[in-house]
Parts: C-alpha cells; structure tokens; sequence
C-alpha cells in the first residue's frame, strides 16, 4: 500500500522526464512565433490582436458542406478575411441552442453595418440563427490588454519570489520559480501545439488560469519545502540532506495526489459537464495542475537536491 | 472543553447568519447572488473618449459630463438596471442586461447628436455652402415627437431663453432663406423661413420621406440626453445572448455540484470520520463565503465561479494536509489529542505560506487584471481566506469536540490500519514514551 518513491536516486530520470515534456513545448511555441500570422508563441484570440467575433447559435448540426457555402456568400459580399469555426454546445434535443457560428473579422467600428451585413448572409442559410454573442475589441487595446496581462504575471512571480525568499531560503525560492516556469511553458506549449492543431486560440481567461496554476504549482512545492524545512531542524544530524529531500517528499506523497485528485475531479466535472464557453479555460488549469504536481514532486526537489549536494557534502562526512 | 463549546455554537451562529444573509430578499424576484452580464445575458460595453482637433486633452470634467450624458442615453432606450462607470482617465465601461436590440443601443450611444442650424452663404444658383449660425442643440430644452402638416413624423423641438432669443433674431433676419438642420452633419431639413418665428419654436421634419417613428423617437431621446461634450467610440465589446447565458450558468451549476458531489465523496472514502467532518466543514464553507460575496456585493461571472471552484479545491486541500499529517501523527504512536492538535499546528505553515502566495498573486492580479482577471482574483482571494477560518477553526473545533481525550480504539474511523499504529515513532523520536506525546528530541 505505501508507496515509496526515491526521487533523489533517479534524479537524472527525473530532469530528463521534465526536459522531454518541456523542450516539444519550446520547440512549438518557436515554432508558432514563426508561422503564424501573428507572430506570437500561441495563437492568440481576439482579445490580444483586436477584431470583432460574431457568434449565432443556431438549433441544428452543421455540416462542412453549409460552412463551405457561408464561407462563400460572405466572400461575395466582400467579406473575405473572416475565420469560421462551429462550435458544438449541446446534443440535447430539447436545447434552444445546439451549436454556435463563430465568425472573427477585423475589428467592426461602431457605426459600419458589416455585422448587420454579416448577419444578413447567416441569416440566408441558417434561418433561426440568432446573434448569441459578440465579442469586439479595439486594436490598440488588444495591445494594451496583452501587455497588461504580461505585467501581471511577472509581477506575480517577483511578488512569489520575494515572499519565499522571506519564508524560506532564496535558493528554495528559485527552484519553486524554475518548477512554476516549467509548468507554465509545459501548459503554453501544450496550447502552442492545440493552436497549431485545432486552433484553440489564448484569450484574457487563459492568462487567468495560466495565473492559477501558477499559485496551485507554488502551493505544492511549498508544502513539499515545508516538510523539508522542518525535517531539516529535527533530522540534519541523522541524516544526508538527499535522504531528508526524499524522506519530506515520501511524507507529503499522498497529500499532493489526493489534493491534485480533487482539484482536478472538480476540474473534470466542470470539462465534461460545464459551459461551452469555459471548456479551454478549464483545459489549461487540468493540464497546469496536473503538471504542477508532477514538478513540486519531481522537478522542484531535485533542483534544491542537486543545488544543497554539496553544501551538505562536508557535513554528513564529518558525522 | 468549554471553550471548544462556546466556539461550537460561535460557528453555529455564523452559519445561522451566513444563510439568513443569503436568502434576505429586498424583492421577492431578487436573484440569491448578483450574475455577471455572461451569466445572465447582456452586453457590455467599453467607451474611450476620442481626442479632437478642438480637444486636446480629456478633462476629468468632460469625463463626468460624459458619464452622464451617456447614463440619460442608456436610460432613454429603457432596460433596467444599466450600469456606466469610468475605468482609467479616458474610458467609460456601459453595462447594459437583457438587451433586445443591441444595434439600437449601441448607435444610441456611440452618436455625438450634435444639433446644429445653419445658413447657405454661397450666391443664388451656386450649390449651397452651409455655415453655422451659433445656434445649436444646447439651446434647446425639451424635443418630443410630433406630426407635421401633412401627417408626417417630425421632431418638435421648445429653445431656452436664450435660444429663443437667437431663433428669433436669426428668423427675422432670414425671411425668404433657407435655414439647414443638421444632425451629427447631416442634412435633415432645411425649410424657406416664411415669417420671423418669435416664440421660441421650431419643428424637424425629416425632409423627402419623412422620419419614421423609431428615427424621430431615436433623435427626440438623443436630443433630451444632450449632445457629448466628447466623441467618444466603442473600443471592446462583449454580448451574450440571453440563451447562451442561461446555458452556461445551468452547466456550470450542475458541473460544480458534480464536482463538488465527488470530491466529498473522496474526503468521506479516504479520510472516514475526519472526511465527514470535513464536508461538513466544505458546506459550511460555502454558505459563509455566499454570504460574504453577497455582502461585499460581488458579481459573480463565469470566471468568478472558476476561481470560486478552486477556492474550494484549496479549502479541500487544507483538510487533507491536516489529516495527513494527523494521520502520520497516529502511525507515530501519539495519542489521539495530541496527533490532532500536532496535525493541525504542523499543517498550519504550510497552509498559511501556500495560501498567503494565493492572496499576493490574487493582489496583483486585482490591481494589475481587467475586469475578467478582477473578478477571479476576488472571489478566489475571498475564497482562500474564508477556506483558512474554515480548515482552522471550523475543522478543528469539530474534530476535538468528536474525539476530544477519548482514545482511538478502532483506528478505521481515521483510514488507518491497527498494525500501522505507533510503527514509525523510531523515525521521528528515540522514546516511545516521548513519542506518545508529541516530545521531539
């Protein structure tokens, strides 16, 4: 029943685990800063380039057949560089709404009537097609917004680093740093590849989990740290400091799965169950979480292993 | 023990107080918490102020007048509870819920509804030149639809003193000329002035076809809220239909209480006794947080409900590191007090430093998000917080008060095995004795 890992024996299998699911991640997001059209590391939505979404629910199945022809009419009435994608929201029969016309353009200005336009020719093939969302930002406060968002982030971490530094010891602080830019790289890149795959695309709610599984990626490795800050204090005579790092992670083991178990039970609940219009959302923080657990165990520990190896070399050899 | 009794019925009347707050209705149709406008369906709306020639810089004055004219506007097209605010230095955030014609409401704002009279200065013959008078729509006091001659919708406009003065004079001046009405630059009518008009009254008929009813009642609304003191243009948008809203907030709500449903389920197989207590301490939890959000006057979106949900997986995790830690306790050989109050002194640095980096994250990103990222720092900071009172307090107190001094004579209550019991003490102390009770060499 007790599971017994030892981290610190197969350290170097640890970090090349971490370094096969991170470097496919950087080589997408290059990769994606380099073919996409907008040049950025994922495809980013609206929110962050500027452009108007038009979204019309309609209570039928839509076939590739009918999107080619939308696709059509709106080129002919001269709207050609607009992305269609259907969105499937419901199967229930009895649903007003079973899947979602989404049309991005360039930003509408108020006053054109290119959505009234554009809901002209929806309207032509789908006749219940109703406008169910619209979403329109302005170009210069798509940048604003993505440099907003950069900010917050980095903020974020220097406000982590700092507190940590405090609580702990800066070099606790920099691998809890390097484990949360791990997971960070390995969801964006996840995201990179979807955007590249499927077009899933990054907006304003991505950055939201992004920041999430920033604090639940720090949360475990703290907990994992405090084991060992603690188990230092009654065990640095008895003990090698690797010995400790692997003795805090066995005892912590079951509260980081049975908390990533929950968390991502209700996270799955909400995936499978919830709104159409959260479901990335709720990808990016299954993925941050589920990583996150992986690297406050794996990643982190080793970092701060590797690092005390030799600060700790001379003392067990004097004992 | 008495005060773990007083405690006991402290949270009995918070909780008691928590739900009489949630169901307090001021209106028997009042919603038990605020939804955001993606919940619900609406529209909302971000205006910037626009620099002209003539404006240079955007006062905050301007701001103010802006504010409120747009605030007469949106009253004018009459949903209820529209909501307009100014966000930075230059910018409006128009909330607008239940919207049926958002392109209405969107023309209705976005328009400057400049009012201007003018006179043609170019020669007979020659294609009129249109100059400007000094009279303008800050002259006028009242407008309201009306009939012309023949039947026609108009726009029946009253001046002040001031512009009954000018009316007047201009009138009697241009006896046998055109005088030209303009509205946001455009021609609507521009009649032969027949006789002086001295009681300060004119009339705007829309010229060839006439207005229709909705263009005169449209002019006569923008005409009574004023003209903007600056042009200003819609810079984001976001609109969600009535049905998509109803859609996603019933998902959400069956996929949280799945969640919810399975997770208390988990604490309740693994944990035994303590699982239970926890789950009672998680519906706890949630009235009080409820509560607080209703207070506080939070409105919840689908990103609130997001950092709601993980607030709850933290306040679960905060459970499962003191019953792990209790539980470790117990294999250590300690008695049952003391591996409770160790689980939960030991668990609690972690608790607060793992929480604490979710409150500064949260901190940062209230000041620093937009509005989407606002509202999930705030419901997840409130959430932590909450979920901190609850593991501490609400867990503890129960725990004591159900186990107190007894000892733990069926050790499957806490999901542990007999045998299991006392065998790591050798790890932690070199006594058995000092083991017992907690001492640490």
């Amino acid at each position: 029943m007790k599971l017994e890992l030892n981290i610190v024996k197969y350290r170097v299998l640890c970090l090349c685990i971490s370094a096969l699911l991170i470097i496919p991640c950087f080589g997408a997001m290059i990769y994606s800063s380099i073919v996409s059209p907008t040049h950025t590391p994922v495809k980013v939505s609206i929110d962050y380039t500027g452009g108007t979404i038009l979204q019309y629910g309609v209570n039928e199945d839509v076939s590739v057949d009918q999107l080619g022809k939308l696709r059509t009419k709106l080129a002919k009435d001269g709207i050609t560089s607009a992305e269609i994608q259907i969105i499937n929201v419901n199967s229930d029969k009895n649903s007003a709404i079973k899947s979602l016309i989404s049309i991005r353009t360039k930003f509408i200005e108020n006053g054109s009537d290119t959505d009234a336009k554009i809901t002209k020719v929806v309207q032509s093939e789908f006749k219940d097609a109703q406008v169910d969302q619209v979403s329109s930002v302005g170009p210069t406060l798509g940048k604003e917004l993505f440099a907003n968002s950069l900010l917050a982030v980095a903020l974020a971490l220097l406000g982590i680093i700092c507190y940590l530094s405090f609580r702990f010891q800066f070099d606790y602080a920099l691998a809890a740093i390097l484990g949360l830019v791990h997971d960070v790289i390995f969801v964006c890149g996840t995201f990179s590849i979807l955007g590249l795959v499927c077009g899933i695309e990054v907006d304003a709610l991505f950055v939201t989990a992004v920041l999430t599984v920033i604090g639940f990626s720090v949360h475990d490795t703290i907990v994992v740290f405090d084991r060992v800050r603690e188990n230092l204090r009654y065990y640095s005579k008895k003990m090698s400091f690797s010995e400790i790092i692997n003795f805090s992670v066995n005892q912590t083991l079951a509260r980081s799965i049975n908390t990533s178990v929950t968390t991502l039970i209700t996270l799955f609940a909400l995936y499978l169950f919830g709104g159409v219009t959260t479901k990335n959302f709720v990808l990016a923080m299954i993925l941050g979480i589920a990583i996150g657990t992986y690297s406050s165990i794996f990643f982190c520990t080793v970092l701060v292993d590797i690092w005390n190896e030799k600060k700790y070399a001379g003392l067990s050899s004097n004992k | 023990m008495k005060n773990r009794i007083i405690m006991f019925w402290a949270i009995v009347a918070i909780f008691i107080a928590s739900l009489s707050i949630i169901f307090h209705k001021d209106k028997p149709d009042d919603p038990i918490i605020k939804l955001g406008l993606d919940l619900v369906g609406g529209s909302r709306l971000e205006l910037q102020a626009q620099k002209t020639e003539t404006i240079s810089t955007i006062t905050p004055d301007m701001m103010d007048s802006l504010t409120f004219a747009i605030k007469k506007r949106v009253n004018a097209i009459g949903v209820a509870e529209t909501h307009v605010q100014r966000i930075g230095q230059d910018r409006l955030l128009v909330e607008i819920p239940n919207i049926t014609d958002l392109n209405q409401a969107k023309k209705m704002i976005g328009d400057t509804a400049e009012l201007e009279f003018k006179k043609n200065i170019a020669p007979k013959g020659q294609k009129e030149k249109w100059v400007s008078t000094g009279l303008t729509g800050k002259d006028i006091t009242v407008a309201r639809v009306d009939t012309d001659q023949t039947g026609h919708w108009s726009v029946g406009l009253e001046f002040n003193a001031n512009g009954t003065k000018k009316f007047a004079d201009l009138t009697r001046a241009m006896v046998g000329e055109q005088m030209a009405i303009f509205f946001n630059g455009e021609l609507q009518s521009a009649p032969v002035i027949q006789q002086p008009i001295l009681e300060g009254r004119a009339q705007i008929t829309g010229g060839g076809d006439g207005f229709s009813a909705q263009e005169a009642k449209e002019m006569v609304d923008l005409l009574n809220a004023g003209a903007l003191p600056v042009p200003a243009s819609i810079i984001q948008e976001n609109t969600v239909g009535p049905t998509l809203g109803s859609d996603s907030i019933q998902k959400s709500e069956v996929a949280g209480l799945i969640g919810l449903g399975l997770v208390m389920l988990f604490m309740l197989c693994y944990y035994r006794v303590p699982g239970i207590i926890a789950d009672v301490a998680l519906c706890i939890y949630a009235v009080i947080l409820f509560a607080l959000f209703k207070t506080i006057g939070v409105t919840l979106t689908l990103a609130g409900i997001a950092g709601f949900i993980l607030s709850v997986g933290m306040a679960v995790d905060a459970n499962i590191l003191i019953f792990e830690r209790t539980k470790e306790e117990l294999r250590a050989g300690r008695t049952l007090y003391t591996a409770i109050t160790a689980g939960f002194d030991r668990a609690f640095t972690s608790i607060f430093d793992s929480n604490m980096t979710t409150i500064i994250t949260c901190a940062i990103l209230y000041w620093k998000g937009t509005d989407i990222v606002k509202g999930f720092a705030l419901t997840l900071a409130l959430g932590v917080i909450v979920s901190m009172f609850s593991a501490i307090t609400v867990t503890k107190n129960f725990m004591l008060l159900i186990f107190g001094t007894k000892t733990l004579t069926k050790p499957w209550i806490f999901g542990l095995r007999q045998d299991e019991i006392g065998t790591a003490y050798q790890a932690t102390e070199s006594k058995k004795e000092n083991a017992k009770f907690g001492v640490l060499d």
